[in-house]
């Protein structure tokens, strides 16, 4: 139950909406399918004084462009992702990664723009503060971090949680965004700050309106991991993700785009790593060297009862895995065709 | 005797039908007129002096109806013993300092939940911080923080001793001093909690001279009498009246402070007040189940034969004494059912710290005990080279053994359940492959197997259930029963025994229970004892009024009682069925020829009828019960030896619960034992940093979904049989069924890849290190024997 007084819009229209989100400044909130927004609120980590529901605005079909490229509007349910024949086609990656998130319930509610913009997470932060972890840590306004009592004032070391982050930045995706004075576009990897303070890269008055995925070429393939403790309904102790680009022999690696989520206060990308992929043949060794780098340099943060060793023990043999599925993945298509 | 009808048939649940069309009242759905919201002020501190408390703004606040602060209670003491040696030790609002994180301070009432939380906000508390402490080991010691006095009958070398259980036969020195082969272990557990998915939830209303209370519970006589003492009430003025229960595990049995504080307030204001515990309050603020900390010495004969064993067991307690002194004393008898040990010495500590009161939780100690004994049990096999089954089968008790305490196993037995679990799951075959002969790829397979016993109905508060059955004047009948049905299906064995035992169809039987005022008195849904205790009641209830529906019937037909039959709500002559009587005409003519009786029969029932009282706590001295019911498990595991990833693949269960009624609701018990002890055994912690909770929710707290649940048979070793007319004897099968799958799927994943886990949960990251430590140790003597000599 909410226990503060809050007001509610409706928006008709995504431009509605920023304009109600620009009136009230740092007070206003857009609501979407509310799964993250409504417990933050119910934790009183977040009060703001206006909802913006943009439940009344019915998002686009997923459509493919005349470049190739998709596009998915920011409002699309996270089941509608998981499930779209469109989608699970020419992204399947996607699909896949809207698929993990929580459970159904979550993913019939939870949008894609929702999913992106979820807040950061903590156990110290992600619960009432009647009488447990009173005194407001830095995220939220106070003076002390409950986890890392040394951390200077700026320094907020929750970890940020999304399935579908490291999948679109894996994909080299962009977002729309729709803000007072029009609309832009950047990259999804652009979106995330690194701060666990404020970790997206978005002012108060502007709104996700959709996402883009470049067409894939010829040659390209993918990788998908989240590593939990129960198999479902819970996010992530690490999520990986792997989009790889094969020469015509079909292991010779001629991109490599490799994301690790849910350790950081963003998605990392472990671009040394990719580079040793680069212009090499994947061999067992050469994945399972990168695959090492990466649980050295993503440098994990110690989160939800896992220790540092035991994330990068995890990535580690977990990277490795997906890079060889992915190769594998590769492997079958050519032989299906 | 004839076929039977109902009992040992899996019958449809009674609840079943409005639990799954929504129609089930529980607590949460009862609705008064003018109800108000209460909400608890709870401790932010683990361990602090309360200087001054002020209410007055939280007071002067509109919509604030009532606060109070145990100013306003009568200062009576309760606790989940109350006995001489163990006095009531806890206030139902903390007086002058908190002992616990959440500890409850005050009490208030509002119109609405906004109102009742900004109301929170305003009272004014001046605190002195005291130093706390949160290990029992460090508790233990002298100089550390005091939470509570010791004992006064602890050792004067310990400190915050909430009580002690020592027993001890034979000589132990002696013991170890004839063994072949002695070892020393020790064994810990995660802090886990219940997971029922009902709240805490209690709604109370005082009318004039009565208070009526709605709460989730598991047995409302207890509940009752708690109430009605810290009230200063006699009991005829407080009536819990029943809902339906959402389940409980252990977690619903004491009192809680919410139930008195919602009683209190509406005897203030003269309105109901209902409380709802959040999710966040239970995972932070009630209670949990009670880690233990076991220090097994054993020693045993070169053919595994065990000869002596000593045990400590730690109980990391909380800052009440609670079920704490229970489960050190428990732990004794969960060590003493199953083998056979000639010299034994035991010694329980519980130590008070700063950590949440602790209650049972399915099971009461035994999972941690037997995870401790059985996987000693193991290597203790190992080091003398002979195999799991055998060194269990040599030490497992038979059917007819006197146990120390003075009980007797009867027709129970372990050793029939470990041969045939050994022979149904081959064990023999399959323990040890996967080390001998590693597959290809990262994926072992490992087998296990624990061995378990449990008692049933052992005597508490209120030690004994009655049961009355009226018959309706068609034919049909109503029972009043004093059980309470949290899930298990309480209600439906009870209607399978008066169907039974009066011909009559389970829809011609309806129940009204679990009410303090309109049912007779019922031990409760937790000490396992319900079927046998509170269904020998109700067996005992429906033979009266069958015997009078005879008797009548005999009479009227001129017949002799031994050539009568009943079937389907008829009297038959054996011989002449043409002869025959309804229901219906019979109690007809027995309100016409015995002087108005409707025909109702009374049964009652209690284990052990010839012991005043349950055994001493401390010493151990005295009977239990007369009914153990023994289980052997067994588990297959699947390790992945480089994640450290483990999930149960399979489990086995064999158990003795003497015959069951319902098979299927025996097949559910012993399904949800398995997946909680997956639960317990992979997933589940309740993570605490310095007496606060880190993952109060169910996110974070990772109970098993369907998704993980294992394929799970079970077989029954039937020892006991159902007759008409005739007591029974049934035994426990709703929480012994943890212990030995959890013990079971440790020395799975030992048996997987070699590696020993002292400590639950078994966790990715220790098993990984376990690993990392066996690879060491291979390379050390690698290299030492390459090494020049
Ligand atoms: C039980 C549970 C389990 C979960 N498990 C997972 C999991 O496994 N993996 C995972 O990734 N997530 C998980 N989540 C988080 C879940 O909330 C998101 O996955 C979901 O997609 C959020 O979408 P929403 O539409 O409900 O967001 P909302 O709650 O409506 O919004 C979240 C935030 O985004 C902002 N926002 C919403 N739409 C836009 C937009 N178009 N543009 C800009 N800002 C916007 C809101 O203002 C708010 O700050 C879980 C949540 C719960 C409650
Ligand atoms: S890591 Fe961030 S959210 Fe967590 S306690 Fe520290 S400042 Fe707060």
């Amino acid at each position: 139950m909410i226990l503060f007084d809050f007001d509610y819009e409706r928006a008709d229209t995504l431009e509605q909406a920023v304009a109600l989100l620009a009136r009230l400044q740092g007070d206003a909130r857009a609501l979407a399918g509310g799964t993250d927004l409504l417990p933050g609120m119910r934790m009183e980590n977040i009060r703001p004084g206006l909802l913006v529901s943009l439940s009344g605005i019915e998002p686009e079909a997923p459509q493919v462009l005349a470049d190739g490229s998709i596009r998915i509007d920011a409002l699309t349910r996270l089941a509608t992702l998981e499930n779209s024949e469109l989608v699970r086609r020419v992204v399947p990656m996607l699909a896949q990664s809207a698929h993990v998130v929580g459970g159904n319930q979550i993913r019939q509610m939870g949008t894609l723009g929702g999913n992106l913009c979820q807040e950061v997470r903590c156990l110290h932060l992600d619960q009432k503060h009647d009488y447990q972890f009173v005194a407001p840590c830095y995220k939220r306004g106070g003076t002390c971090c409950y986890p890392f009592p040394r951390n200077a004032p700026e320094v907020c070391w929750s970890v940020y949680m999304s399935d579908i982050a490291p999948a679109l930045i894996a994909l080299n995706a962009q977002v729309e965004i729709l803000g007072e004075t029009g609309t832009r576009r950047i990259d999804v990897e652009a979106l995330f700050t690194g701060n666990g303070l404020k970790p997206l890269a978005l002012s108060q008055a502007e709104l996700l309106r959709a996402v883009l995925i470049p067409a894939a070429a010829p040659g390209f393939t993918w990788g998908f991991h989240k590593s939990t403790v129960r198999g479902g309904l819970e996010f992530g102790m690490a999520v990986l993700a792997v989009a790889l680009q094969l020469a015509e022999d079909g292991r010779t690696c001629t991109d490599a785009r490799i994301v690790v989520g849910a350790v950081r206060e963003g998605p990392v990308r472990p671009v040394a790593a990719e580079r040793s992929l680069i212009g090499k043949t994947l061999d067992e060794e050469r994945m399972e060297q990168a695959a090492a780098d990466t649980s050295r340099v993503v440098n994990p943060l110690p989160h939800h009862g896992f220790s540092k060793r035991h994330l990068m023990d995890n990535i580690r043999v977990h990277l490795r895995r997906t890079l060889a599925r992915a190769l594998q993945r590769a492997r079958d298509q050519e032989a299906g065709r | 005797m004839s076929e039977l009808n109902y009992v040992g048939k899996s019958v449809k649940r009674k609840d079943g039908p409005d639990k799954v069309t929504g129609k089930a009242v529980y607590t949460q759905d009862v609705r008064l007129p003018n109800t108000l919201i209460g909400r608890i002020l709870r401790s932010p501190h683990p361990h602090a002096r309360i200087l001054r408390i002020d209410t007055s703004r939280a007071r002067a606040l509109p919509g604030v109806k009532a606060v109070i602060t145990v100013e306003d209670t009568k200062g009576i003491k309760h606790g989940f013993v109350e006995t001489p040696r163990y006095p009531p030790d806890q206030e139902v609002l903390a007086r002058g300092k908190v002992v616990h994180v959440g500890e409850e301070i005050a009490a208030l009432a509002a119109v609405d939940q906004i109102t009742a939380q900004k109301a929170l906000g305003l009272i004014d508390i001046e605190w002195e911080i005291l130093p706390a402490v949160f290990e029992p080991e460090d508790a233990m010691r002298p100089g550390a923080p005091e939470i509570h006095p010791n004992h006064p009958k602890a050792p004067r070398e310990f400190a915050n001793i909430g009580g002690t259980t020592e027993t001890q036969w034979g000589d132990i020195e002696k013991g170890f001093a004839e063994s072949d082969y002695v070892r020393e272990d020790r064994f810990e557990c995660q802090l886990r909690t219940h997971g029922y998915l009902e709240p805490h939830v209690t709604l109370a209303h005082w009318e004039s001279d009565k208070l009526n209370v709605w709460t989730s519970s598991m047995g409302v006589f207890v509940k009752r009498a708690k109430l009605a003492k810290v009230l200063d009430l006699p009991y005829s003025s407080v009536r819990i009246h029943k809902t339906y229960v959402g389940g409980t595990f252990g977690g619903k049995i004491d009192l809680y402070s919410h139930e008195y504080c919602a009683s209190r307030l509406s005897m203030i204001t003269g309105r109901p007040v209902q409380i709802t515990a959040s999710r966040e309050e239970i995972f932070s603020a009630y209670r949990h189940a009670q880690p233990l900390i076991l220090e097994i010495k054993t020693g045993v004969k070169k053919d595994g034969t065990l000869v002596a064993q000593r045990i400590r067991a730690i109980n990391n307690a909380g800052a009440f004494r609670g079920s704490g002194v229970v489960v050190i004393f428990l732990a004794w008898g969960f060590t003493m059912i199953p083998y056979r040990i000639p010299n034994l010495k035991y010694e329980g500590f519980s130590v008070y710290t700063n950590h949440t009161v602790r209650a049972p939780q399915r099971g009461h100690g035994a999972p941690k005990v037997r995870f401790a004994i059985e996987s000693q049990m193991d290597m203790i096999a190992e080091a003398l080279g002979i195999d799991p089954i055998t060194i269990r089968m040599r030490n497992a008790r038979e059917p007819g053994e006197q146990l120390p305490n003075g009980d007797n196993t009867h027709r129970g037995g372990l050793a029939a359940c470990v041969a045939l679990a050994a022979e149904k799951s081959d064990f023999l075959a399959k323990v040890g492959r996967d080390r001998a002969s590693p597959p290809k790829g990262t994926l072992r397979r490992g087998i296990g197997i624990g061995a378990s016993a449990y008692m049933g109905g052992t005597l508490i508060y209120p030690n004994g259930s009655a049961v009355i059955v009226k018959m309706n004047d068609d034919g049909s009948a109503i029972v009043l029963t004093g059980a309470i049905d949290i899930g298990q299906g309480s209600e439906t064995v009870i209607s399978q025994i008066v169907a039974e035992e009066l011909s009559i169809g389970m829809d011609d039987v309806k129940i009204i229970s679990s009410d303090t005022d309109t049912t007779p008195q019922d031990i409760g849904a937790w000490i396992s004892g319900m079927t046998y205790v509170t269904g020998n009641a109700a067996r005992q209830a429906a033979g009266r009024a069958r015997e009078k529906l005879l008797q009548v019937a005999s009479e009227k037909m001129g017949a002799e009682v031994e050539n009568l039959v009943l079937k389907d709500k008829m009297v038959y002559h054996r011989l002449n069925p043409e002869l025959k009587m309804s229901y219906r005409e019979v109690i007809a003519a027995s309100v016409a020829t015995h002087r108005g009786d409707t025909i109702i029969g009374e049964g009652f029932w209690r284990t052990m009828r010839d012991e005043p009282t349950h055994p001493s706590l401390a010493t151990t001295k005295g009977r239990w019960t007369e009914n153990y019911a023994f289980s052997a498990q067994v588990a297959e595991v699947e390790v992945d030896i480089e994640t450290g990833e483990a999930r149960l693949v399979k489990a086995l269960t064999v158990h003795d619960c003497g015959f069951p009624i319902n098979p299927q609701l025996v097949k559910g018990q012993v399904d949800g034992q398995i997946s909680m002890a997956l639960g317990h055994a992979f997933m589940e912690e309740v993570l605490t940093k310095d007496g606060y909770t880190l993952n109060p929710n169910w996110l974070d707290y990772r109970m098993p979904t369907i998704h993980n649940m294992a394929i799970s048979e079970d077989a029954d070793v039937i020892t006991e049989q159902y007759r008409v007319g005739q007591p029974y004897r049934t035994k426990e099968v709703g929480e012994g069924l943890i212990s030995g799958i959890l013990a079971a799927m440790g020395n799975a994943v030992y048996d997987a890849t070699g590696v020993r886990l002292y400590s639950t949960p078994f966790s990715a990251e220790k098993i990984l290190a376990g690993l990392r430590a066996l690879e060491y140790a291979a390379k050390k003597v690698r290299s030492a024997s390459k090494a020049p000599a």
